[in-house]
């Protein structure tokens, strides 16, 4: 009787293995995105990876992996060539018709679904699930969700004020409806005044800011943004947020679904920040 | 002259083979392991055929509308063919259309192809006859038009969809699959056949519609026959990999020194030159910047500008 | 040679045509061209020559009358048959056309499937071009050019050429030499030919020609007959003497016109 037990426990360990959604980690990983590449790091899966993309530049151990092109424009021979279990890529950035290649030719993908900054937990904890990181990624969503819950129940400010996020200026590009900067600044209690544009990274115009006036503006970070960014300050003195000095540099850690997004929200709720 | 066919066949096969064996890495096709044939014929193969087919589609295009415009400087482009394609691609890029799964793209590049063609065709069309001018006309006028539409749709677009939508219109052979070549080949080869058909009267037309006449032809209807092969090539070929400038425009040029002007040499040779330039400019875009890939059109610009400039001052070279 | 009984190639039976909406440019034109016939057709500018040459060759319709070919009207021919009887050359050659002499003689072939008996040799034999065979049509003088494209039409076979001003833009030396080279193949081969000119003293050396003034004939016939004080003013508008010497050949004094 007992070796009944033991046959059907180990048959249905088996089974259950077969079935389990839980992947082995695999040995070689490729990823197409630098979002990516951090969270794999974060995860732990760093030395797996096999290939980059050439604007993956965090961490630093990053930038050492071999490349396999850009992100709308990877190298499908390189990609091949390196003999991938896996290869990581986005949603929202790396082009369509690539993963079908890829999975025309045999070859494991997964994709990373999350946009928003709602969903980042979970899309670690698919990404854990498949890669056979299912600890580590737990640890990472979950610190994300505290941080997250933390902004969430702090005391709201009394008055909502009116926030800009310059992605860049020239052209002037904004941080609209749908980015991850506009959920930040949601979750902070503040409103972004151009969160009725039609896209997420809307181009946007100098006179609409003029008139919607902005008590506090904030530019990401990018080479040379200082420099260029002080033309259009020139063009914006009348709009409070320049006139009270409040306009703040601030890193690009928003721009993308990364384990420094939180970083991204503490720095600005550094210079908003009114709460406790 | 036998040395001559000889040798427009060979130039193309060869660049061809160069293009599976060469690249980011050489591979040694008597000693592949399991990665290089999978990388041979799954990526390069069909990818090298494709820019085959685009460049014999540019090539024979350009010696046909060169003739039938009697204008030197023009291109397959210039009938705006490209510009409605590119519109059409465009719209299915940003928003994202995947009804036909990845012959999506393709297929709406070419029916934007075709409208643009055939309204190019209409608007041409006066008293019975396709006229040069008048073609040339509509052409350059739709040109303008589609392309400011689409920078419209681009200015409005995320810049995710922007990005695809331009990599596409520079001429992208990276997504080549042997899907889409038996697609590309049929008109490709049909509009082929087509000019060659109609290569004497295309001689006859560059003559002049009254000579033409004198000789026996019908200038409208051969015109209109030759548009359409025209037509169906360049559509063909923006359909399989975007916008890849220069060759329907110098290639008949190039090769007009060794094949001569007769219609019916210098149109396969055109072909086969084209195709052949296509294919090393290809190569040249995803090994020269590896693992980055250039757009295939960047290439043959920075080739062809100098190369066009330069042959601006060789005396009686831009006749037709 | 040919006598008014036989069946002319090429019979304009009151013909008219327009080129605008209404109003007839030519009206009730008629007249035929016989084989072994050079004819000059000679008027001033916007007289009509370019408009008859060009609905004799089916280039343009007549809007009424009957035009026919060899006795069958000619809107019945294919444009291949029609091109292998007769040969059209325009005013205006483009010869920036990068073909060679050779390419462009051989394209007298075109309406044929079968290589008839002339060879391009010989028809470049005929015009004097044989050792400018392979040279580009642009390096050409123009009397040399025009000589090319009759080299062309005669590989064509036509029995019918009509030349709209083969002789503009020549210099004398070469308007005698065409009308010589063109006098030897009506003599040698039969071949008729109708060509448009406004120079009157080239017109008194042709032994038939044409008068014609606002799409209608003058007169047609004999130089002699035709070209006469009176009919050279209805047809230029110019008062001119023609001194006719004997033992020498007729020629146009301008001095009362100066």
């Amino acid at each position: 009787m007992k070796k009944v037990t033991i046959l059907l426990a180990v048959l249905l360990v088996c089974v259950a293995a077969q079935y389990s959604h839980a992947g082995e980690t695999p040995k070689r990983i490729v990823s197409l995105a630098p979002n990516m590449t951090e969270l794999l790091f974060a995860l732990g899966l760093g030395d797996r990876i096999v290939g980059v993309t050439s604007f993956c530049d965090y961490p630093e151990a990053a930038k050492k992996k071999p490349k396999i092109g850009g992100m709308s424009n990877p190298s499908l021979e390189a990609v091949i060539a390196l003999k991938p279990d896996v290869v990581v890529m986005t949603v929202d950035g790396n082009p369509k018709e690539f993963e079908e290649r890829l999975r025309s030719l045999k070859i494991k993908t997964f994709v990373f679904r999350a946009k928003r900054l709602r969903e980042f937990p979970q899309g670690i904890r698919e990404m854990g699930a498949v890669l056979g990181a299912a600890e580590k990624a737990d640890v990472l969503s979950g610190e994300v969700e505290k941080t997250l819950e933390r902004f969430r129940t702090a005391r709201q400010p009394a008055k909502k004020e009116k926030v800009l996020f310059i992605v860049w200026p020239e052209p002037l590009i904004v941080a609209g409806p749908g980015s991850i900067a506009d959920d930040a600044l949601t979750l902070l209690g503040e409103k972004n005044i151009s969160d009725d544009s039609r896209t997420s990274y809307p181009k946007y115009s100098i006179e609409e800011i003029i008139r919607r006036a902005p008590d506090v503006i904030f530019i990401g970070k990018g080479k040379g943004m200082e420099r260029v960014s002080k033309g259009l300050l020139q063009r914006l003195e009348t709009v409070p947020a320049v006139k009270n000095g409040k306009v703040f540099y601030v890193s690009d850690y928003l721009y993308r679904l990364t384990p420094r997004t939180v970083k991204g929200l503490e720095e600005l709720d550094r210079y908003i920040g009114r709460r406790d | 002259m036998k040395t001559k066919l000889v040798v427009i066949i060979l130039v193309p096969l060869v660049v061809f083979g160069l293009s599976l064996v060469l690249g980011p890495k050489i591979i040694n096709p008597f000693a592949m392991d399991e990665t290089s044939r999978e990388i041979l014929f799954s990526v390069r193969a069909p990818r090298s055929i494709v820019a085959l087919l685009m460049g014999m589609a540019l090539g024979a295009s350009g010696a046909v509308l060169q003739g039938i415009l009697r204008n030197p400087l023009a291109d397959p482009y210039i009938l705006g063919i490209s510009s409605g394609a590119s519109l059409s691609a465009a719209i299915g890029i940003i928003m994202g259309l995947t009804f036909l799964g990845s012959f999506t793209i393709p297929v709406l590049a070419f029916a934007g192809a075709i409208f643009t063609g055939s309204l190019v065709g209409v608007m041409g069309w006066k008293r019975g006859g396709l006229w040069p001018e008048r073609l040339l006309l509509a052409g350059v006028g739709l040109s303008f038009l589609f392309s400011a539409l689409l920078m419209l749709i681009m200015s409005v677009s995320s810049d995710e969809g922007l990005r695809r939508a331009t990599l596409w219109i520079f001429g992208d052979l990276s997504m080549s699959d042997w899907s889409r070549i038996p697609f590309g080949l049929i008109f490709v080869l049909g509009g082929m056949l087509l000019s060659m058909a109609r290569a004497k009267a295309l001689n006859a037309l560059i003559l002049g519609d009254e000579l033409a006449h004198s000789l026996g032809f019908t200038p409208h209807v051969e015109r209109f026959f030759l548009f359409v092969s025209v037509g169906l090539m360049t559509s063909a070929s923006v359909s399989l990999g975007g916008m890849i400038g220069f060759i329907g425009l110098l290639v008949p040029h190039m090769i007009r020194f060794f094949a001569g002007s007769d219609s019916r040499a210098l149109i396969p040779a055109s072909a086969f030159m084209g195709g052949a330039l296509l294919c090393v400019a290809d190569l040249v875009s995803r090994s020269i910047l590896p693992p980055m890939e250039l757009p295939a059109g960047v290439v043959t610009a920075i080739i062809g500008s100098p190369y066009f400039l330069y042959l601006l001052r060789r005396r009686n070279v831009l006749s037709v | 040679m040919s006598s008014a009984s036989d069946l002319p190639i090429l019979d304009f039976d009151r013909i008219s045509f327009s080129y605008a909406k209404n109003g007839a440019f030519i009206k009730d034109l008629s007249f035929s061209i016989g084989e072994g016939e050079f004819i000059g057709l000679l008027g001033a500018n916007g007289s009509g020559k370019s408009t008859i040459l060009k609905l004799g060759g089916g280039i343009l319709k007549p809007s009424a009358g009957r035009l026919m070919l060899w006795g069958k009207s000619l809107q019945t021919f294919r444009n291949r048959d029609r091109a292998k009887l007769i040969s059209y050359m325009p005013q205006s050659l483009d010869v920036t056309v990068p073909f060679t002499v050779r390419e462009l003689v051989d394209m007298g072939l075109y309406p044929y499937d079968i290589r008839p008996a002339m060879t391009t040799g010989e028809a470049l034999d005929m015009v004097g071009l044989r050792g400018r065979a392979d040279g580009r049509l642009a390096d050409l003088s123009s009397g040399e050019q025009r000589r090319t494209f009759i080299a062309m039409t005669l590989l064509q076979g036509a029995g019918l050429l009509l030349l709209d001003e083969p002789l503009a833009n020549l210099d004398i030396r070469y308007q005698i030499e065409l009308v010589l080279l063109l006098r030897r193949l009506k003599e040698e081969r039969n071949i008729s030919i109708v060509m448009a000119l406004h120079d009157i003293n080239v017109a008194l050396q042709l032994e038939k020609v044409m008068l014609i003034k606002s799409g209608e004939i003058l007169g047609i016939g004999a130089p002699e007959e035709v070209l006469t004080e009176e009919r050279i003013r209805q047809a230029f508008g110019i008062k001119v003497r023609i001194i006719r010497q004997q033992g020498e050949n007729a020629y146009v004094s301008y001095k009362n016109s100066f």
